[in-house]
């Protein structure tokens, strides 16, 4: 199965457009990109977290939207990973035989809600039995990684503000991202505090927006594209979602860990064949554990591969250079789909000022929720 | 019903294992054994998921623990916000298990270390609600 189109709406506060009018610029820019006849698309999966969404069930009205009724289409909700898994749901439908060319559609309009819904809804991002009753957010969970990580490696506030320093000064070259300017570190340090260590600039921010993968089968692959990006590793695995159910020191995520393996073994690769990686950077201190779950460097090691700048364009593996989520903005059913769309241009060579230098093999990483899912995803040219 | 009083804001309200709130009344913290492969669950559960048997019987805790992890939550929920900053830990049970849990508010954040002993005691929360939280060893022994 390859990509054969790939399409992305400006990510952002769009207080000028509905959740359906998001996911037709992104499926709109796809069908000119793959230059396919849409009549020939044969089923939709449509990706967001859908509790974020004021229609409910969207893929109804989504497909509607863009012209796809009658053929098949459902919803795929893997909170912040949805549309990496609607990529994996693409490759059973097409491996199946089900289906020939599909379209994946990620989107999510998270701006028109107000800031008490949303403070609500990440109240319940845990186990809501037992550990949102004390009050959990999102940003806690992850910040409890990363006490763990600094407290174990001697990690510092100061390698977490790099990352983010790293991924805005990209974003400002993207003009799809949400936030267009660099920062300093200083400024990152000091942005006022979340959840401790994280502090506002070492978090990603809610937006809206869509992106859209075309998919199809090899035979129309080979008669439709001259430029197809082939899906050669796929992994995806399951954390439990309570903190307390996790076992180890709290500075690795087992669950990315997993997910690469099996993307790994998939597409026979080891971590060094990897041109280009496109991480999970919903918070600094993320990126840092992915590089060293997803192989890139040893436990650890994760700040000095950053001090080294070797994960800038440039380095031996370029991370986030679209910006990541950090710069983007963070509409959590298209993030996954947003990676993949880069990953695509990257290798087609068509990043123009991030263009990776010969790159081959594209890999995405992205973690659903508070760590339950986690899907890494690799791409061949 | 009755689960509601569990935490200091409680969403969920109907469960199996609702009885928790009867021995966090009497000061009590309580796990559920399962009688077929002994595994013992913290929270507690109604099944299994190792041999899937339903028939469990409740112990109690002593609530020794260690810290694993925290963070100092200034961002809050709505429901939280008039209590914020506050402090959530991570800490491994002497039983092996882990639990989530707010810190004692009286212990002083920054003398806070992954590592350290500390000690799981239940507290009755503002209205009826009651939880457990991670308590210093020293302020436990001589009560409050």
């Amino acid at each position: 199965m390859a990509i054969i189109g790939v399409g992305h709406s400006k990510f952002g506060k769009r207080s000028d457009a509905s959740l359906r009018e998001l996911a037709f610029e992104a499926y709109n820019d796809a069908i000119n990109d793959a230059e396919v006849e849409p009549s020939k698309i044969d089923g939709s999966v449509v990706c967001s977290a859908t509790h974020y969404d004021k229609q409910r069930s969207p893929a109804g009205v989504v497909a509607e939207y863009l012209g796809l009724n009658p053929e098949p289409t459902f919803n795929v909700e893997a909170a912040c990973a949805s549309s990496a898994v609607g990529l994996r749901t693409a490759w059973a439908l097409i491996s199946s035989g089900l289906h020939d060319i599909v379209a994946v559609v990620g989107v999510q309009k998270m701006t028109e809600l107000s800031s008490e819904e949303i403070q609500e809804l990440m109240g319940r991002a845990g186990d809501v039995m037992w550990e949102s009753p004390f009050g959990t957010t999102m940003p806690a969970y992850y910040a409890m990684y990363a006490t763990a990580h600094m407290s174990r490696y001697g990690t510092t506030e100061e390698d977490m503000a790099l990352v983010t320093v790293k991924n805005r000064k990209y974003g400002s070259k993207n003009p799809n991202a949400m936030f267009q300017k660099p920062v300093t570190v200083e400024e990152v340090l000091k942005s006022r505090m979340v959840s401790s260590p994280l502090k506002l600039f070492d978090c990603c921010a809610n937006a809206d927006g869509a992106a859209c993968l075309i998919v199809a089968n090899s035979e129309k692959t080979k008669k439709l594209s001259d430029r197809p990006v082939w899906v050669a590793g796929l992994g995806l695995a399951s954390s439990p979602m309570a903190l307390a159910g996790r076992r180890g020191p709290m500075t690795t995520f087992e669950v990315s860990k997993n997910a690469a393996k099996a993307a790994y073994e998939m597409a026979r690769i080891k971590p060094a064949d990897v041109d280009l990686a496109e991480v999970h950077d919903s918070f600094s201190m993320t990126e840092i554990l992915n590089y060293e779950d997803l192989g890139f460097t040893k436990p650890g090691r994760g700040p000095k591969l950053l001090r080294k700048h070797e994960t800038e364009l440039g380095g031996s593996i370029p991370v986030n250079v679209d910006g990541g989520l950090l710069a983007k903005g963070h509409p959590v059913g298209a993030t996954g789909a947003s990676q993949l769309f880069t990953l695509v241009k990257q290798l087609r060579g068509e990043a123009r000022d991030l263009q990776v230098d010969r790159a081959k093999i594209g890999l995405a990483q992205n973690i659903g929720g508070i760590g339950m899912y986690a899907v890494v995803t690799v791409l061949k040219a | 019903m009755g689960f509601e009083k569990f935490g200091k804001f409680g969403y969920v309200s109907q469960t199996k294992v609702a009885s928790i709130i009867s021995f966090l009344e009497k000061d009590q913290l309580p796990a559920t054994c399962c009688r077929k492969c002994k595994t013992l669950h913290f929270p507690p559960r109604a099944d299994c998921q190792h041999c899937r048997s339903n028939s469990l019987d409740w112990v109690l805790l002593e609530g020794n623990c260690t810290l694993v992890t925290f963070t100092e939550v200034h961002f809050a929920p709505p429901q939280f916000q008039a209590e914020a900053p506050y402090v959530l830990g991570l800490a491994e049970l002497n039983e092996s298990l882990r639990v989530f849990a707010p810190v004692d508010p009286k212990l002083d954040r920054k003398m806070l270390k992954s590592g350290m002993k500390l000690v799981l005691r239940v507290t009755h929360g503002a209205g009826d609600s009651l939880f457990y939280q991670l308590e210093s060893v020293k302020l436990s022994r001589t009560g409050k």
